[in-house]
């Protein structure tokens, strides 16, 4: 037997209809009974050399042919209550070869098919526990139970005591995860055993089918591994020419994998507790045996006691633990959205504190993307792959909150950071903004009960290693499930975080509002500056000049000087007032950006200064003009102003001005090159700050606005503008202006500002 | 009030340029009557003949500023451009604005010509003088 399944597929076990397998162990005696009389419709093959009578003188006989009538008669009486717990098990007496009696324990149960199963074990006697004592035991470890707060220690204790019941060798606690993996949390054994302590097993370890017979049928015991099983006589069932359902049968035979498992394990015999919770398999109470060991109808039944009692304090402490932990995430919960509003940006509030965000979720990073930037905290992908993996969020997800423990099965790329990032849990605030844990695969947060990669290699196919190897396959790429509690709590922030993100959306809103009405304010003002501010000018202009004119004779040259002077100064203040008004203007007047033929606005500009022109005799050239988007009355202004200081800074030479243009890659460079008195290029930077001037009044007239005004319009466009001159040598302004308007602003200011070092 | 001399109505709120238009029209030499009126409402009633002005002579030529208290130059220019009987008189804006807006709105409700008025004296005696030889000297000015 063991060698045919040696290369049995593991994974065959899923379909193998274990509960038809009708195979038996050889330690008791199982027979089929067709009610009312108790005919018996099947027999174990092995009824005969334990009974001493030939298979046909038992079936198609009744119990009371076989077995005492007296005692049968006792039992059909039983079997009308139809509550088999009053009856099993029931002492049965049977003389052995027409000689002694020989004494069974006999326990009933009706599977499936309505048919009803007697199966006969010898009792063991002297293993038997009288009630008082098994009471005490109980207590005991009640007892002891009661003092210890986790559920890990819980669960020592359980195996501790369900060892000293049973001596077996070993006594392990199994728990399955919602995936139905295995692991070992608890472990009693003897010194010499190999630790199987905190290995893990894949689902198909113990298959649905499996699962199913555990979870209807709660002890399951098989006393001798080793044995050969035997098959009911005959074999389907003469009624329904089916196998027999064996579901809840004690002496149904384990599956061949099950028996090479147990046999790769060394292990001789084997009883096993269900822990059932809310009609799902928990977990399992695993005991092995080096060798064959039976353990009576009596002891069963108070491990599967012991069981029912540990495991019900063990749910209680398992929601206790869920309670606390859901307490402890609401704290740190309401910690974070403290440290939220204590700080300006409420990311650092999730970040910058203890805790932060990750205790919210039990994560190992976290990625905050905000307005186009990161915060990430903990382990997490390099934000390259963040990038792509937010392109794809935005593509996929449009709930509230999405969680995945295996990111690369849905998102391939993510396979390369599976080892930090295979569970994801992400809260998108909005299309562009993403709250995301990352939870590293399973594999690197599992701690060991010993470092399983220093066993020994196996042959063996079928041994807890391989299992552990097989585990390790099926959660590569896998994360720990995220429990509702932290999605909970995740959602939880996402609702605060909305809030504040509404908030601040709110307080834009008013703050363009404010700067709207603001704005309107300043219209008002270049208005009130242009009319009112300058007829009080123009009225002490005027009357000056008429105090002068009129009253020429009788004045001194003294008095001709100060009016002058006052004239001089109402002069400065309008032209002062007027450049103020043509610097707000850039921004008050935003008209839209159209195609523009540069040539338009210089030739106008010229045009403006044609009397300057004529009156210096300068000479302006110009390459060929390309074509930009732009204000076109703006361009005007700062080609007006450009000529016009390249005039005002004449040198001794006859002017001459160029305008030149060059196209880069997403704008176009122009420049204005004079031939005049240049600028100490100590001095580039402050000639574009507004008021000021390299040079005294009585020099050089001008308001110190005009390049402000320039640096103003250029910006206005997304340009840049820069002058580079040296004294003595003329000066050449540069301006940028974006092929595309205000698209492609920053690559043409980046590739500026690099190309001006 | 002589008819035979050329009727200007100007209208403007400020005393101290009230007063250079008169000293710098003082130098002229075609005869004209100046009546001077301080707001719109004013203005209107004048040309209305209304109130007090009901024997109010219709004016040659408006000198008409922008800025004025009560109702003002904009309306004052709308309602008589935009009146049939009134429409035909030349109305020439003389303002300190040389805000764009203005000078398109005045433009597009038919004004005569817009004119800035100048900080420096002479320039200003240079408009004025411009306006009298143009309006009073060279135009034919519409006969009621």
């Amino acid at each position: 037997m063991k060698s045919a399944t040696q290369n049995m597929n593991l994974t065959r076990l899923e379909q193998e209809p274990i509960h038809l397998y009708n195979r038996l162990q050889p330690y008791g005696i199982l027979l089929v009974l067709e009610e009312p009389d108790l005919r018996v419709l099947q027999v174990s093959s092995n009824a005969q050399e334990v009974l001493g009578i030939p298979l046909e003188n038992i079936i198609n006989q009744t119990l009371e042919d076989i077995f005492d009538a007296f005692q049968v008669g006792y039992i059909k009486e039983g079997l009308k209550d139809n509550n088999f717990d009053f009856i099993n098990p029931s002492k049965i007496w049977a003389r052995v070869n027409g000689g002694d009696f020989a004494v069974f324990d006999g326990t009933f149960h009706r599977n499936s098919d309505g048919f009803l199963i007697l199966e006969l074990e010898h009792p063991v006697s002297y293993e038997s526990i009288p009630f008082l004592s098994f009471y005490n035991l109980a207590k005991t470890s009640i007892s002891k139970l009661q003092e210890t707060t986790s559920v890990r220690d819980f669960c020592q204790i359980i195996v501790q005591e369900v060892r000293k019941i049973t001596s077996f060798d070993r006594v392990m606690l199994y728990q399955f995860d919602e995936n139905n993996n295995g692991a070992v949390i608890a472990e009693d054994k003897l010194e010499n055993l190999e630790s199987y302590y905190g290995l893990r097993y894949p689902e198909s370890d113990i298959p649905a089918p499996a699962r199913r017979l555990l979870t209807s049928n709660w002890i399951r015991i098989i006393p001798d591994a080793q044995a050969e099983a035997i098959d009911l006589v005959p074999l389907l069932n003469p009624v329904t020419g089916k196998p027999l359902d064996l579901t809840f049968s004690t002496l149904r035979s384990p599956s061949p994998c099950h028996l090479e498992y147990l046999y790769n394990m060394g292990v001789g015999s084997s009883l096993t507790i269900s822990l059932i919770k809310d009609n799902k398999l928990w977990g399992l109470i695993a005991c092995h045996h080096q060798t064959t060991k039976f353990i009576s109808y009596e002891l069963r039944k108070a491990c599967e006691f012991l069981g029912r009692v540990f495991f019900a304090e063990i749910s209680s402490r398992e929601e206790t633990e869920d309670y606390d932990y859901r307490m402890k995430l609401n704290s740190v919960h309401s910690l974070l959205v403290d440290s939220m509003t204590q700080e300006e940006n409420f990311v650092d509030g999730l970040v910058k504190h203890d805790p932060n965000l990750l205790e919210l979720t039990n994560a190992q990073g976290a990625a905050i993307c905000f307005g186009g930037n990161y915060t990430l905290i903990g382990k997490t992908p390099l934000e390259e792959d963040l990038d792509k993996l937010i392109e794809w969020l935005r593509e996929n997800v449009d709930q509230d909150i999405f969680y995945t423990e295996s990111l690369a099965d849905l998102y391939p790329e993510a396979i390369k950071y599976k080892d930090i990032a295979s569970g994801l849990l992400v809260i998108p605030i909005s299309k562009r903004n993403y709250v995301i844990w990352f939870r590293q695969e399973v594999i690197q947060s599992v701690s060991w009960g010993g470092n399983p990669y220093q066993s020994p290699a196996t042959e063996l196919s079928l041994c807890p290693r391989k299992s552990f190897d097989l585990w390790k396959e099926t959660v590569r790429g896998k994360s720990l499930p995220w429990k509702q509690v932290e999605v909970n709590a995740a959602l939880g922030l996402r609702k605060v975080i909305v809030n504040i993100v509404l908030r601040q959306a709110d307080e834009l809103a008013r703050l363009a509002q404010d700067l709207e009405r603001s704005n309107a304010e300043l219209k008002k003002f270049v208005y009130f500056a242009s009319h009112d501010l300058q007829e009080p000018l123009n009225q002490v202009s005027n009357y000056v000049q008429l105090l002068e004119m009129r009253y020429r004779e009788k004045l001194d040259q003294d008095a001709e000087e100060f009016i002058n002077f006052a004239v001089e100064g109402v002069n400065l203040m309008q032209s002062l007032i007027d450049g103020l008004l043509a610097y707000s203007k850039v921004d008050l007047h935003r008209n839209q950006l159209a195609p523009t033929e540069v040539e338009v606005p210089l030739k106008k500009a010229m045009a403006n200064l044609r009397g300057r022109i004529a009156e210096t005799g300068t000479k302006i050239t110009h390459d060929l003009l390309p074509t930009v988007m732009a204000d076109s009355t703006q361009l005007t202004q700062l080609f007006q102003n450009l000529l016009g200081n390249a005039m005002k800074f004449h040198s001794d030479r006859p002017t001459e001005i160029h305008i030149g243009a060059k196209e880069l890659e997403d704008s176009w460079l122009f420049s204005v090159r004079d031939n005049g008195i240049g600028i100490d290029p100590q001095f580039a930077e402050r000639i574009f700050v507004i008021f000021q001037r390299l040079h005294a009044r009585d020099e050089y007239q001008g308001t110190g606005m005009g390049l402000a005004i320039c640096q103003k319009i250029v910006e206005f466009h997304h340009g840049s503008i820069w002058v580079e001159s040296e004294l003595d040598r003329g000066a050449t302004f540069y301006f940028t202006i974006p092929k595309g308007g205000e698209e492609g602003e920053s690559t043409s200011h980046n590739y500026l500002a690099s190309g001006r070092q | 009030m002589n008819p035979h001399h050329t009727t200007i109505l100007l209208v403007e709120d400020s005393k101290a340029d009230i007063r250079l238009i008169q000293e710098v029209l003082k130098s002229s030499t075609v005869p004209y009557e100046l009546i001077i009126l301080r707001n719109g409402i004013d203005a209107m009633a004048y040309l209305h003949q209304e109130g007090e002005f009901a024997n109010a002579v219709r004016p040659h030529l408006i000198l008409l500023d922008l800025n004025l208290p009560r109702k003002d130059g904009r309306e004052v220019l709308a309602e008589t451009k935009g009146d049939p009987k009134l429409k035909r008189i030349p109305v020439v804006i003389l303002t300190t604005s040389h805000n764009e807006e203005d000078i398109m709105y005045s433009y597009d409700w038919h004004v005569n010509c817009y004119i800035t008025k100048s900080r420096n004296l002479h320039d200003l005696f240079r408009i004025v003088k411009g306006i009298e030889q143009f309006w009073l000297e060279t135009v034919t000015l519409p006969m009621y």
